[in-house]
């Protein structure tokens, strides 16, 4: 997966969905922030103004295309924030409940072992964590799986 | 809001809307089925930062469950109106109850893996309730309307619903697509296997039909092909309609999480509250009269007289399921 791929596809959408109005709306402030292609979450910021346009037009997506190739996949929105800070929070409790359910899910000792270390290691991270501040950004974030 | 009540206590716009079906026919039924709502919102997430306790607070009186939402909706946003000539697709979502989502329409596969796999992807996104589909087309020959297959069956394990503990559950559902008044005649025959069905959907080719269809027929959903070009229009503006959006995926890559596909009713001209009704609520709705179409025409309340042997409100079977209890 490419930044670069991600965001050609969702202007790409955009374009599609609302035209070049809802094309130029979005770009305004558009960036792919995050991208993990291991577990597959990727943060889209835009305009707040302009959330619904983005949103809206990711379930277009249908496909990935990275230096010719094409790879189906979908979209799917896990969380719209308001602050970059409140995603990355959302982020930390989802992906603690995506090990939980690994646990569930697995099926070696060894890797039951290994997702043992790493849910206890960010559950006792968790007690000291300082309180976060939020932020005062104009943007929108979507959190998009 | 995400997540208001169908009660006449709360602040919904009209009691009667929560109808079993796309008709609009139906306004007693669901009512008096005693349909519990529930607040959208699925048990993902940190919750709401709303105050959640607030209006947990103010439905007190009802008789609802409420869960606190947890996709924190923003402000309305862009609400647009609807337009007569607005096609929608009537497609039917699995209904589940308040934070339940349901997927009335996914293609049934023959193959098992590839069910399973869809299954699978549809309890991953959140969905609690699959209908699996099948289509029978009059044009061709004379199609024999197989049994349903149970689910039961077919899949031993059941995938469980992200962010919730109990599996995914599975509906079986049927869609007629009928070009021909004479095509009708199957759904009042009594001795097909139709009635092992819990959805039964009709496809109307023609505009009569689409009349016959909202009408008389005894169906659960009406079917609408949003992709073609309709050959016909909408007579009536379809205001008050109860509107559910599914997916018919073939794959699991065709599928959409439920906040998506309120999202794309958002797109449609539907209100936020009508989006997020069309893929919980509404579906809810098709499936209890589904139910109702199974079991009974209709209602029936026992009273307990000082004659103990007496039943109130038994309802005539009849072939219009208008009901009033």
């Amino acid at each position: 997966m490419d930044e670069r791929a991600v965001g050609a596809a969702a202007k790409d959408a955009v374009a599609r969905t609302h035209g070049d109005y809802g094309l130029a709306c979005c770009s305004i402030a558009f960036t792919v922030k995050y991208l993990n292609a291991y577990t597959g979450i990727v943060l889209l910021r835009c305009r707040k103004d302009f959330y619904r346009l983005l949103w809206s037009a990711l379930p277009f997506i249908t496909y990935l295309e990275n230096r010719n190739q094409r790879y189906s996949c979908f979209f799917h929105t896990l969380h719209v924030g308001g602050t970059i800070r409140t995603c990355q929070k959302f982020l930390v409790q989802y992906n603690r409940k995506q090990l939980l359910l690994l646990l569930h899910n697995c099926t070696s000792e060894e890797e039951r072992q290994s997702i043992q270390k790493s849910l206890l290691s960010c559950c006792l991270k968790e007690v000291e964590e300082e309180q976060s501040q939020s932020g005062d950004e104009e943007d929108d974030c979507a959190e998009t799986d | 809001m995400w997540g208001t009540c169908h009660c006449s206590g709360c602040s919904w716009e009209s009691p009667g809307a929560a109808v079993a079906t796309a008709r609009g026919a139906l306004r007693s039924v669901s009512v008096s089925l005693a349909m519990r709502c529930w607040l959208a919102g699925q048990g993902r997430g940190s919750g709401c930062t709303a105050t959640a306790a607030q209006r947990r607070g103010s439905l007190a009186g009802c008789r609802h469950q409420t869960t606190t939402p947890s996709m924190p909706w923003a402000e309305p946003g862009l609400r647009r109106t609807r337009s007569a000539a607005a096609l929608r697709r009537l497609v039917p979502r699995r209904f589940s109850m308040a934070a339940v989502f349901a997927d009335l329409n996914v293609a049934g596969a023959p193959e098992r893996k590839s069910l399973q796999s869809l299954l699978e992807a549809a309890a991953h996104l959140g969905y609690s309730t699959v209908a699996i589909n099948h289509v029978i087309d009059f044009k061709e020959k004379k199609q024999e309307i197989v049994k349903p297959i149970s689910p039961s069956e077919l899949f031993p394990s059941l995938p469980i619903v992200q962010g919730k503990s109990k599996p995914i559950k599975i509906v079986t559902r049927l869609t007629l697509v009928v070009s021909d008044p004479s095509h009708c005649n199957v759904l009042r025959s009594t001795s097909t296997n139709i009635r092992l069905y819990d959805i039964i959907a009709v496809f109307p080719k023609t505009e009569k039909l689409f009349h016959v269809a909202c009408t008389n027929l005894d169906v659960d959903l009406i079917c609408i092909n949003v992709t073609e070009k309709l050959p016909f229009y909408f007579r009536r503006p379809p205001v008050n309609m109860n509107i559910i959006i599914s997916s018919a995926a073939e794959r699991p890559l065709e599928l959409r999480g439920p906040y998506d596909v309120a999202n794309l009713g958002l797109l449609f001209g539907l209100s936020e509250s009508d989006a997020k009704a069309a893929i919980s609520t509404n579906c809810r709705a098709v499936l209890l009269h589904g139910e109702t179409r199974k079991t009974a025409f209709g209602v029936v309340y026992t009273k307990k007289t000082h004659r103990a042997s007496e039943e109130e409100g038994v309802l005539p079977v009849r072939k219009k399921a208008k009901t009033e209890v």
